[in-house]
């Protein structure tokens, strides 16, 4: 009885961290106005599993939140970020504890 | 029929939009058209010429709609096609009205940026455009007194050829653009329109809001655009028309709303400077107003 209580609880600790959603932040450079807001979040809401996207158009940032299970590379943001015509200066996933 | 080629040119030289921030509202800007993405342009553009050298109370004016589509090939090219529809009319004191509508030539061309620097909230870029003009608005049309002048008529009946170079500064409170471009004409129907040679420059001063915040939907724009046009005798029968070419200053105060999908501008080109040559008529002012959608 104790081991399957182990198990279960294990199971339950294991699949909360797997199925938490993933967060991401980035920055971008070259962003002077609301029109090139757009146009970067159009190229990141094609990237497979992103949910949500909210920016902040004076210091060029983007939160991006995934489906469960999803993940996103650097690499796959940075060629988004470019393809809309700017830069990506940084990358950094989010722990779900840490999403406020 | 000066002011009518001034007109083309702006409204040709006014159509290369970018997808970032403010643009200038009478010339091109070297900002980016995503990868992939589609934006479409529709300015109204309305010129008076009745300033009459020869005091005969000639007055032209014209009227045109222009259509454009952008579309981003690559981060760094982007292809853009231009048709104008155009009402022209040809007035004299005590004379008849000539007049004439119908779809213009169009133009097609493409900008390639050669070089670009982001920084936090600011961004420098410098391209190259290069394009042509095909004739394909009516160019042998008449009225009751026979054919219509060139300058009346929908299309040039000529292949034109243009090149430019554009530098883009832009940041959140500010945007400077600036532009040389070079127009080679060519003769069709006997009449070939002077070469011109355009430095235009733009400055755009975000008026509102005062400060940014997560609320923020959009940027007012103040503009303010200067634009010198020189521009070559134009030839008749391969003889210099000397009432023709010659150059012309102008001050273009603006204003422009920037919002995420939608840009809406207006502004008035006020002519400062006009050394024509001959009796060429003078131009009164060209007003715009537009809207530029991003898809």
């Amino acid at each position: 009885m104790k081991q399957a209580l182990y198990v279960m609880t294990l199971t339950l600790l294991f699949s909360g961290t797997v199925l938490a959603d993933t967060h991401y932040h980035i920055e971008v450079d070259g962003i002077a106005c609301p029109f090139c807001l757009y146009g970067i979040e159009k190229k990141l809401r094609k990237l497979d599993g992103v949910t949500e996207i909210q920016s902040d158009l004076e210091e060029g940032r983007f939160f991006i939140k995934v489906a469960d299970g999803a993940t996103l590379s650097e690499d796959r943001v940075r060629e988004a970020v470019k393809s809309a015509g700017f830069t990506l200066r940084s990358f950094e996933e989010i722990e779900p504890e840490n999403v406020e | 029929m000066t002011r009518l080629a001034h007109v083309l040119v702006c409204l040709v030289a006014s159509v290369a939009l970018g997808e970032a921030v403010a643009a200038p509202i009478t010339f091109n800007t070297a900002l980016p058209v995503g990868q992939g993405k589609f934006i479409v342009r529709g300015q109204f553009i309305a010129s008076r010429s009745g300033d009459d050298p020869l005091s005969i109370g000639r007055e032209f004016n014209t009227n045109s709609l222009v259509s454009v589509v952008a579309y981003g090939v690559s981060a760094k090219l982007a292809l853009f096609g231009v048709l104008p529809y155009t009402n022209k009319e040809l007035r004299v004191a005590g004379g008849p009205k000539r007049s004439n509508s119908g779809i213009g030539d169009t133009t097609l061309f493409g900008r390639y940026t050669l070089h670009q620097r982001d920084w936090p909230g600011r961004t420098l870029r410098v391209g190259g455009v290069a394009g042509i003009k095909a004739p394909t608005g009516d160019d042998d049309e008449s009225d009751g007194l026979g054919r219509l002048p060139a300058g009346l008529q929908s299309g040039t009946g000529s292949w034109d050829a243009f090149v430019a170079g554009v530098v883009s500064y832009q940041r959140l409170d500010f945007g400077v653009d600036a532009q040389l471009s070079y127009r080679a004409n060519t003769q069709a129907n006997n009449f070939e329109a002077g070469d011109q040679i355009q430095l235009d420059a733009s400055y755009q001063h975000r008026l509102w809001p005062g400060d940014i915040s997560s609320d923020t939907r959009g940027f007012l724009y103040g503009v303010l655009e200067f634009n010198i046009i020189y521009r070559d005798n134009n030839k008749l029968a391969g003889q210099t028309d000397p009432d023709s070419g010659g150059t012309t200053v102008f001050i273009t105060p603006g204003i422009q709303y920037a919002a995420k999908k939608v840009i809406l501008e207006a502004a008035a080109q006020l002519p400062v400077v006009q050394n024509l040559n001959g009796s060429a008529l003078e131009s009164d002012f060209i007003l715009r107003g537009g809207f530029r959608i991003n898809f």
